[in-house]
């Protein structure tokens, strides 16, 4: 499929005259059209300044929205992967109790926009849930080192239960497209799969383990990447809720100075870099398994 | 047949959890705000970006004059003090969840808000003021002549700059944006004809592109109280807040902050 030269024709040469005349003249209308004094000059300050005192480079807010970002990603992934595979099983259940919790999840959450929901766990669920396990009190009451490691890994103290409301939504209403993404999954593996499994005298869970899970993981793969993906840019919409988050971090930036166009240029770019960069991971593991696939 | 009744007491069931939850905000706080502050030893306090009242300098650090004076009052009650910049539109909401102790926040003192949380005394007036575009509404000096059905005006939503304008200005069409931001470049980009926002930004602005822009209207056409807003049924908290103000009132702090971040430049090179 790919024996063919590259080969330049006329048509490839117009359309790519064609894009960059479309690129220029979008950048000379932002430039001369609009009436905007830019200012790219603040925007390296805020991912890093260097402070006279200690001699050292030290992260600015635009770093450490990032790193919010990354670490709200990680850990919304995680939660909803772990509550996509639950609630997926639910629903190819034999149990009609099973099916229907987990059907009432999917279609709860699906069929309510994420800001919606985001507003309605952040305002009610959390603030009546996690003052009821005394989270907050409990991280101010730790010591040092532990608050250091949490702060690490989550969140400083005083963000620390804002970031875990922003996380559980997030993890909510992607656990409900990963828990169809997981029961499509598994429904597509043929019935001979589960028979021969049965033939041999495997439980549940070694068929799942050892035959089901293996081949339905390489099918779904490429939906799940796309749930990931969204995962990332979903984290966005945490900062209605004040998460301070790449998104957040920007918009006090704008609010501060009042430069507008350079920040959200820079965020988007920084958005499309990690999504981008995940897309490429993906591709190469999905290229590895299809290697080992004979095996 | 069976399903569809199941799976609908399921969803009910669901809702019926949830609601109950929702009406507990309402009960009377056990202890009052100050109290759980000092047990805390910080005082948490709710504020948005405003230039110049509070906003992000070059190290990512909170400066202005609500900043001042929230570590001022922390300071003064002897603990830390913590910030938590929270969107304008979901501030109130936040202070009722218990998000934070208290809003310092150039938040005005409406009737509308005082249904909701209770205000301290002033500690600062705001004032309204308009900023017009050179081109699309030129030579105005009267907010009169911006009550037009074909004007538009941008502001920040949910503030009392919006307020105002649907008062002083019905007949014209209000736009609302998130942030203050984007009405300015709504207004630089001529798409709008005057921002309503509160002094001294819509002044800066006039200086800053005095090619396009102009000032119709010397100084402010409203004056707003602004107080801290705490929750409701706390009065210990309220005389408390009440009393620290009047204290500062009368040594001069409020009015020499004041002056420094509203009647000077000197802080502008921290920010930008």
């Amino acid at each position: 499929m790919y024996n063919n030269k590259m080969r330049i024709k006329v048509l490839d040469v117009v359309i790519l005259i064609a894009l960059a005349l479309l690129a220029i003249f979008i950048v000379y209308r932002l430039t001369t059209q609009l009436n905007y004094k830019w200012n790219w000059g603040i925007l390296p300050n805020y991912f890093f300044y260097y402070e006279d005192e200690t001699g050292h480079w030290v992260a600015n807010i635009l770093t450490q929205g990032l790193l919010t970002t990354i670490r709200l990603s990680i850990w919304a992934t995680l939660v909803a992967a772990v509550i996509g595979v639950i609630t997926g099983l639910m629903r190819i259940s034999d149990r009609l109790f099973w099916r229907l919790v987990g059907r009432s999840y999917v279609e709860l959450i699906r069929n309510m926009p994420p800001l919606v929901l985001v507003f309605i766990f952040y305002f009610f669920v959390s603030s009546q849930i996690l003052p009821l396990f005394g989270v907050d009190d409990f991280i101010r009451s730790c010591s040092a080192d532990t608050q250091k490691l949490l702060a690490y890994f989550f969140a400083k103290p005083s963000l620390f239960t804002a970031f875990i409301s922003g996380t559980l939504s997030i993890a909510l209403f992607q656990g409900a497209y990963i828990t169809e993404i997981v029961r499509a999954g598994i429904q597509s593996i043929e019935k001979g799969q589960w028979e021969a499994g049965n033939a041999l005298g495997l439980t549940w869970l070694q068929q799942m383990r050892w035959v089901i899970m293996p081949q339905a993981l390489k099918r779904v793969l490429p939906p799940l990447t796309n749930e990931f993906i969204n995962t990332i840019k979903y984290s966005a919409i945490v900062s209605v809720i004040s998460i301070q988050e790449l998104t957040f971090q920007g918009t006090q930036i704008m609010a501060s100075t009042y430069v507008t166009i350079e920040v959200w240029v820079t965020i988007t770019a920084i958005y499309l870099v990690m999504c981008f960069s995940l897309s490429m991971c993906v591709r190469r593991l999905e290229i590895y398994l299809k290697r080992n696939e004979g095996i | 047949m069976k399903k569809v009744f199941l799976f609908s007491i399921i969803l009910a069931s669901i809702i019926a959890l949830t609601i109950p939850a929702m009406g507990t905000e309402t009960k009377v706080a056990e202890g009052s705000t100050i109290a759980k502050a000092l047990k805390r030893g910080t005082l948490i306090v709710g504020m948005d970006i405003f230039v110049p009242w509070a906003m992000k300098d070059k190290k990512g650090n909170l400066v202005g004059f609500e900043i001042d004076v929230a570590k001022k009052l922390a300071k003064d009650m002897g603990i830390e003090v913590e910030f938590v910049p929270t969107k304008w539109d979901g501030i109130i909401p936040a202070l009722l969840t218990k998000k934070f102790d208290v809003i310092i926040g150039s938040m005005s003192i409406t009737e509308k808000r005082k249904t909701k949380v209770d205000f301290s005394d002033p500690y600062e007036y705001a004032g309204m003021s308009i900023v017009a575009h050179k081109k699309k509404a030129p030579g105005l000096s009267s907010l009169k002549e911006f009550n037009q059905p074909d004007f538009e005006i941008a502001v920040k939503m949910g503030t009392t700059a919006e307020t105002a304008a649907k008062k002083m200005i019905p007949k014209a069409k209000l736009r609302r944006f998130q942030d203050e931001a984007q009405a300015y470049q709504e207004l630089r980009n001529g798409n709008v004809h005057a921002v309503v926002g509160s002094m001294p930004k819509p002044a800066y602005e006039a200086a800053e592109y005095e090619e396009t822009l102009y000032l119709p209207l010397e100084g402010t056409f409203t004056k707003e109280p602004i107080g801290f807003a705490v929750r409701k049924k706390d009065p210990t908290t309220v005389t408390y807040f009440n009393e620290w103000i009047a204290k500062n009132w009368e040594n001069g702090f409020l009015q020499e902050r004041f002056d420094y971040w509203f009647r000077t430049l000197e802080w502008e090179s921290m920010v930008k």
